[in-house]
């Protein structure tokens, strides 16, 4: 292609509308900037929290700053100022109606498709937890789901409400110490989904939770948990979006899922935090922990993510096979455009016996942006008979870019079986000229072609999700073609 | 500037100075095999030159193998090769960095290695596409048996692509000896000890065969007796 026509191209990407970028005007309240042990006292206060649950946090904040910042991500961090942020905002509730939604959040909800009160969905029914900032705003379907014994709740809601349970597996599966963002999640984490499905239970609908970060200036700290008791069944769809704005903004969540005896859990996320825009000028660094146990033997855990927005992603969804015969999967879409980085990928561990898990990996770089892709499968020595096979692909669209793969094997048992495939390459001229041809577009083909790449794992998304995704590929990817 | 640690990564591209070691000039071509040692670290291939290098490892040796290449000059190919065989407590490492610097170059690594007793094997293989090197094709294989249930394999393949016009891919397995194999050769009367020597000498065979050396061959089918 021509350098000038390549010109418009990025022009026009740089004007392209990231459509979720509106900020609501709300009047919020906030706590001051900055982070010490008044603060996290002050958080725990607003929230009402019980005793232990400060002590907690405390812990874990004396825990984090003792811990450096972690640096081997293949990525170009900026220096994260924490005594700039402000750790908590909520959107102040009208006191005349305090059961009641503010019109202005359900119309943010509204606009973004996000429904907050009860109603049919695309593909059926859907519970949402909708967390605005720091609190959550809404959690639908409450009472349907109450009826099969399921919790389904805001964080905060549960500490007050189920506070055994809570107890028991908070931290069970990241622990405080584990990793720097994991620790300051501790200790600041503001509210995220709670959700506990009983022994035996299929829950009847999709449970979701949408997070949006609104109120400048601050970071989000999601904390979300799910146990599926044994034999019990869920499917949990995650969403986020957040305003354009010139500067950072830091969003350190922590997920952790508990799946007992032959449990199935499917996590699906489609991330969409701002980006940034063409400059690498703003948007969310995205911090994430998440990992799931299969504790029990036949425990599956299957997780699918589309990351297609934040300015730096830095997110290893993980599952510790500990139960035998426990199976779990990761299949992800990354595409990073402009400035965007994106360092991510999975861990898999093998502990129990026969245990299989599988990674199927698509990235897809274009602009000047950078995509990596690492993981690590673990066969331990009781590993017995497992089995892994991974794959990652890399797409590159453009010269300026760059594709990165960093897998790590590691075997201490002689009957495991580990398999590792990557390739990276570029979007063949015949490919595109074949679809050119046919009366396509650059741009329709890249897209045609691109969805294609990822079907495999466009394919594991709920119906909701997949529609919503692929439209996404198609956006990120708009004048990108070179 | 920051600090060069390599535990710092700026993820970008970060050209480091080209290695000092042998030199293949401009259209020449250097081929070597290496029993038990590597006294060369660094190679540096010129504009259509070509190296090709194989290092056997037989069991009893401990060693730390750290191997940069640099691909300088346009159409450059590159083949590295290596067996391991590794038992007792022999720790063996390979660190391998093929930096591809010049576009239209071709490099190829194979490793296979079979790690018996409590030996602890481990690859690292990087390979690194330069941004201009574009029509760059590069391939890494890394494939790892393990016979006892106290040794243990690390591998690390790492694909780092700043160039968008390439064909790039690496494949890394660690598993066992296939039993229908071995229950294919049983049924035909080779007894199970036998069974397992012919894998292991066909999963070792394709580096050997590209070098064609008998007494070499015989060398290695003797070492993996001692292993099986």
């Amino acid at each position: 292609m021509d350098p000038k026509k390549e010109n418009d191209i990025i022009e026009g990407i740089t004007r392209q509308e990231y459509k979720e970028g509106f900020v609501t005007e709300v009047s919020q309240e906030f706590i001051p900037k900055g982070l010490n042990e008044d603060i996290i006292r002050m958080i725990s206060a607003r929230k009402e929290e019980p005793e232990w649950l400060l002590e907690f946090r405390l812990d874990a904040f004396r825990r984090w700053q003792k811990m450096p910042m972690p640096r081997w991500g293949h990525l170009d961090m900026p220096e994260i100022d924490f005594q700039d942020i402000i750790y908590y905002a909520a959107p102040k509730k009208d006191s005349e109606r305090p059961k009641e939604i503010d019109p202005a959040l359900e119309e943010t909800f509204e606009k973004l498709g996000i429904p907050v009160r009860e109603r049919e969905a695309l593909a059926g029914v859907v519970a949402v937890d909708a967390v605005f900032d720091s609190v959550s705003v809404a959690t639908t379907f409450r009472s349907t789901l109450a009826e099969k014994g399921i919790i389904f709740c805001s964080f905060s809601e549960a500490v007050k409400e189920h506070p055994d349970l809570v107890r028991k597996y908070l931290a069970s599966v990241v622990p405080v110490s584990d990793n720097f963002f994991a620790a300051l999640n501790s200790a600041v984490f503001s509210d995220g989904s709670f959700c506990y499905i009983p022994k035996g239970v299929k829950c009847p609908m999709d449970l979701s939770s949408y997070f949006r970060i609104n109120a400048a200036g601050t970071g989000q700290f999601e904390r979300t948990l799910i146990v599926a008791d044994e034999g019990s069944s869920l499917s949990y769809m995650e969403g986020c979006t957040a305003p354009m704005r010139d500067e950072n903004q830091l969003h350190a969540a922590v997920v952790e899922i508990v799946v007992e005896k032959d449990a199935d859990v499917k996590y699906s996320t489609v991330q969409n935090w701002y980006p940034g825009d063409a400059q690498g000028r703003g948007g969310i660094l995205n911090l994430v922990t998440k990992r799931g146990i299969c504790k029990g033997s036949g425990a599956h855990l299957s997780w699918t993510q589309v990351e297609t927005g934040s300015a730096i992603t830095w997110k290893y969804p993980s599952t510790i096979l500990k139960g035998d015969y426990s199976s779990s999967e990761f299949y992800s879409v990354a595409v990073t455009n402009n400035r965007q980085q994106a360092d991510t990928g999975t861990k898999m561990i093998h502990i129990g016996r026969g245990t299989k898990s599988r990674i199927v990996s698509k990235g897809i770089s274009a602009g000047y942006s950078q995509n990596s892709y690492r993981g690590l499968v673990r066969m331990n020595q009781g590993a017995v008979s497992a089995r892994n096979y991974s794959q990652c692909d890399s797409l590159l669209i453009g010269s300026n870019c760059g594709a990165h793969t960093f897998p790590d094997i590691r075997s201490y048992n002689p009957t495991a079986i580990v398999e590792h495939e990557a390739t990276t390459s570029k979007i063949s001229e015949d490919q595109l000229f074949y679809c050119n041809q046919r009366g396509l577009s650059p741009e329709d083909a890249v897209g045609l072609i691109v969805n294609g790449y990822a079907h495999e794992v466009l394919s594991r998304l709920p119906m909701e999700f997949a529609v919503e995704a692929t439209k996404l590929l198609q956006v990120s990817l708009e004048g990108s073609v070179g | 500037m920051a600090s060069n640690s390599s535990e710092i990564d700026h993820g970008n591209y970060v050209p480091v100075p080209v290695t000092e070691g042998i030199h293949v000039p401009d259209g020449g071509s250097y081929r070597k095999v290496f029993l038990n040692e590597l006294p060369e670290k660094g190679f540096v291939v010129g504009k259509d030159a070509s190296l090709d290098i194989t290092v056997i490892l037989l069991p009893g040796h401990s060693a730390d193998f750290p191997i940069i290449v640099d691909l300088i000059g346009e159409g450059a190919s590159v083949r590295l090769a290596g067996i391991t065989l590794c038992k007792g407590d022999d720790q063996v490492t390979f660190d391998i960095t093929m930096n591809h610097r010049a576009g239209h170059c071709k490099s190829e690594q194979i490793f296979n290695t079979l790690a018996a007793g409590a030996s602890r094997s481990a690859f690292f293989g990087k390979i690194v596409v330069a941004p201009d090197a574009q029509k760059t094709e590069a391939y890494q294989e890394n494939h790892n048996i393990v016979l006892s249930d106290d040794a243990s394999v690390n591998t690390k393949p790492r694909l780092e692509i700043y160039a968008d016009d390439v064909k790039c891919s690496h494949g890394a397995t660690v598993g066992k000896l296939n039993e229908d194999e071995q229950f294919y050769m049983r049924s035909r009367g080779i007894p199970e000890e036998e069974a397992r020597v012919l894998q292991m000498i066909s999963f070792v065979a394709p580096i050997l065969t590209h070098i064609g050396d008998e007494t070499l061959d015989a060398n290695v089918e003797a070492a993996i007796r001692e292993l099986a």
